[in-house]
């Protein structure tokens, strides 16, 4: 067993780069764009410019899998992650309605009203860290809201997120058995909530939606929803949480870009979207070719799994002026930190609420606030990029 | 000035008719963008290129 086989994999070819930082990962991410027909040490093909992905993705023979493995932990296919064609679109048709602007904005009190209840555990402190005391549990109480799932079972949904999104494991079989294994909590989880609620009078969730909602004229069946909602759990929280952190540790650190949005809150919109581009938190997917294919004269052989870096379409300077800067006002900002294609992120809205609306009443607590004195913010970007520790110092009033 | 959109290619990320929500609507019938006002009105030219600017899968033209 080689060194290599025996260790976690690289996440990303960026990583593998000399101007690699973990702080500051823009610059590696700008260079490998920029980069000829990349690949990882491998041979993995990587896609990291922005016109070749927009061209790559579009392609019909570019899957989301082989059909065989399945992303982090599942037994079956995600829905809709890793499905393809007609059977991806039925499904697609079905869930897209209930995650457009519109819908999610009925969302938008229970936001405000989670992120204040969990900012009452610490305004009173001075200080806070913001990770665990707000990023990772705020989208969890969102998802369980938004499911109708009882509040006592918070801790088995972040334990499961950190499970299969940062597994554990000296190598990649270990963590993919531990991902299995979480895996396998979760979907007895919903199975067994799923079967309690067909039991119970109607309510007004996400579940009940999915128990009435029909596919070409059919119902789903328990183990569709099992499927939707796994997938939801590992698509909806850890990114809204690294998101928010990568966010509040940004304003943290920019005191006059955080009062300028504070002081005209229609700034705030566009200024989460820069920094979406700018710290693209989930940093890159997969693909699977399916039949030999050319993109932009480069081939792509049948059978190939490849890394698509969104991180780095995101700071493509072909693409965007000046990538390596914030530019909280910028104009031009096609990004694709929620993808693009046909797997473009089906909560992106959602995510795009709960981050613009837990920062507004964030801000409106705390307007003042900076890195605790002494201390410095961490970053991970293993898996989805996050400030991983974001210990913060404020006034208290 | 026109606005049109490339249904083909758009996937329903419906950021155009949260920037421009006078000039772009989502179909109900297949989720992508349809476009409300043709020729875009002046108040709205400004929204409707800062829309097409943003589109993730490029999908949306301007003329005029």
């Amino acid at each position: 067993m080689t060194a290599e086989s025996a260790a976690p994999p690289v996440f990303c070819a960026a990583h593998l780069l000399d101007s690699w930082d973990e702080r500051h990962p823009q610059r590696a991410f700008a260079e490998l764009a920029a980069q000829t027909a990349p690949s990882r040490p491998d041979g993995t093909p990587v896609v990291a410019g922005r016109e070749e992905l927009a061209e790559f993705l579009r392609h019909p023979a570019v899957h989301a899998t082989d059909g065989v493995h399945f992303n982090l932990g599942a037994q079956r296919p995600l829905i809709p992650l890793d499905l393809d064609g007609d059977v991806h679109r039925r499904y697609r048709k079905l869930l897209d309605p209930l995650f457009t602007p519109k819908q999610v904005a009925r969302l938008e009190p229970m936001i405000r009203a989670r992120t204040d209840a969990l900012i009452d555990g610490f305004a009173g402190h001075g200080e806070a860290e913001l990770m665990s005391a707000l990023c990772a549990p705020l989208p969890t109480h969102l998802f369980i809201d938004l499911l109708g799932l009882p509040l006592e079972d918070l801790p088995f949904f972040l334990d499961f997120k950190e499970a299969v999104v940062r597994p554990q494991g000296d190598t990649v079989e270990d963590q993919q058995q531990n991902m299995r294994v979480a895996g396998e909590r979760m979907y007895d989880y919903l199975v067994t909530t799923l079967h309690e609620r067909r039991t119970r009078p109607a309510t007004d969730d996400l579940i009940a939606g999915f128990l009435v909602a029909e596919v070409e004229g059919e119902r789903l069946t328990d183990t569709e929803i099992v499927d939707i909602c796994y997938l939801l759990v590992i698509a909806g929280l850890d990114t809204v949480t690294c998101s928010l952190s990568c966010i509040l540790a940004w304003f943290a650190e920019h005191p006059d870009e955080r009062r300028r949005v504070i002081a005209d809150p229609s700034l705030l919109g566009p200024a989460i979207e820069e920094l979406m581009r700018f710290e693209s938190p989930v940093p890159l997917g997969h693909r699977w070719v399916a039949e030999d294919i050319e993109i932009a004269g480069r081939r792509f052989a049948a059978g190939s799994t490849v890394e698509v870096v969104w991180a780095a379409a995101n700071v493509d300077e072909q693409a965007h002026a000046d990538p390596l800067t914030m530019q909280p006002a910028r104009q031009r900002n096609a990004h694709v930190a929620f993808a693009a294609g046909p797997h473009r992120c089906l909560g992106s809205n959602l995510a795009r609420l709960e981050l613009r609306v837990a920062v507004e009443q964030f801000h409106r607590r705390i307007p003042e606030y900076e890195v605790a004195a002494g201390q410095s913010v961490t970053y991970l970007n293993y898996g989805v990029r996050a400030a991983v520790h974001l210990p913060i110092a404020f006034p208290v009033t | 000035m026109r606005v049109s959109v490339n249904r083909e290619h758009c996937q329903g990320h419906a950021q155009c008719l949260v920037i421009a929500p006078d000039v772009f609507d989502l179909d109900d019938a297949d989720g992508r963008a349809t476009v409300l006002a043709d020729p875009v009105p002046a108040t709205a030219a400004d929204s409707a290129r800062d829309a097409a600017d943003r589109c993730p899968e490029q999908a949306i033209s301007v003329s005029g």
